[in-house]
């Protein structure tokens, strides 16, 4: 029941050949009268991706924001930043921001810059955190598209 | 015929890139980058974390050294050896303290929108370090380690 949908993947050139295969953002909302949740699927960056996510969050009054980064495969510092930014704000407003679901490498991103422990998160996908993280290529399991 | 062994010197190559300071550049020279490095990695992990560390590195480079100024210039090079791959990037801001840019994170107290994309180089870089005020970045990261 997705009533709406931002979908920034799929460049075409003139002749309609598509030059990007890899799904930069698609954000679904499903909107109930108390609660929107916005389902994020491809990566959350620096640039269109995040201003896109802020917009679409930004525009919602719901008492009840949730976020879901179940496809969410690839999340940068700024897309961090826009979660802390997002849970600010829903504060100021008096919204609930809540994330779920979120895949194993957002949930490693947020546990090692200490985001989880803000960030009202749940059913995130057991991140396996160790102490020396360095030369791991921990990010090995972010892509999964 | 006989083939003499190639030495270290002549395995390394190197590349030099110059890019506009501006956000929109931003994508394209990442890519630029990724299309020099990519026959060199040897799994996807590795791909991912150049593509993050790059991302990171030049947005660094484009909103703090440039002022997102595309009359400024971002100057980097690539030089890559049997053992490592080694990433300079330039720019010609005034520079920073990169120690003090992620203490809040580090402490697990950065509730702000920015200060976490040194944090996420380190993690992801064997060596990350700033010269020159902060100016100049060098990334290194085995290749052995990380295949």
């Amino acid at each position: 029941m997705g009533l709406a949908g931002v979908n920034l993947c799929g460049l075409t050139n003139g002749n309609g050949i598509q030059l990007r295969k890899k799904r930069m953002l698609r954000v679904d909302i499903h909107a109930l009268p108390q609660a929107a949740t916005l389902r994020c699927t491809g990566r959350i960056v620096l640039g269109m991706e995040s201003e896109t996510l802020r917009c679409m969050a930004e525009s919602r009054s719901e008492a009840s924001l949730i976020l879901d980064l179940s496809e969410v495969h690839t999340m940068d510092a700024a897309g961090l930043g826009l979660l802390a930014e997002l849970h600010c704000m829903a504060l100021r407003r008096n919204q609930a921001l809540r994330i779920v679901r979120a895949s194993r490498p957002v949930c490693e991103l947020m546990a090692l810059t200490s985001l989880h422990a803000v960030l009202d998160v749940s059913d995130c996908e057991e991140a396996e955190l160790d102490g020396d993280r360095k030369g791991s290529c921990f990010a090995g399991r972010y892509m999964t598209a | 015929m006989h083939v003499t062994p190639r030495t270290e010197e002549q395995q390394r190559i190197s590349k030099e890139f110059a890019f506009p300071g501006d956000a929109e550049s931003l994508a394209s020279s990442r890519q630029a980058m990724m299309d020099f490095l990519t026959p060199y990695f040897s799994n996807e992990a590795q791909e991912i974390d150049f593509f993050l560390t790059l991302q990171e590195a030049l947005a660094n480079a484009v909103f703090h050294g440039c002022q997102n100024d595309p009359s400024k210039t971002i100057q980097c090079r690539i030089e890559i050896d049997p053992s490592a791959v080694v990433i300079t990037i330039r720019d010609p801001g005034p520079g920073f303290d990169p120690y003090g840019a992620t203490q809040a994170t580090e402490e697990g107290t950065n509730l702000t929108t920015y200060g976490r994309g040194i944090f996420l180089m380190r993690s992801l870089m064997d060596e990350v370090n700033y010269l020159h005020r902060g100016t100049e970045l060098h990334l290194r990261k085995l290749r052995a380690a990380s295949a």
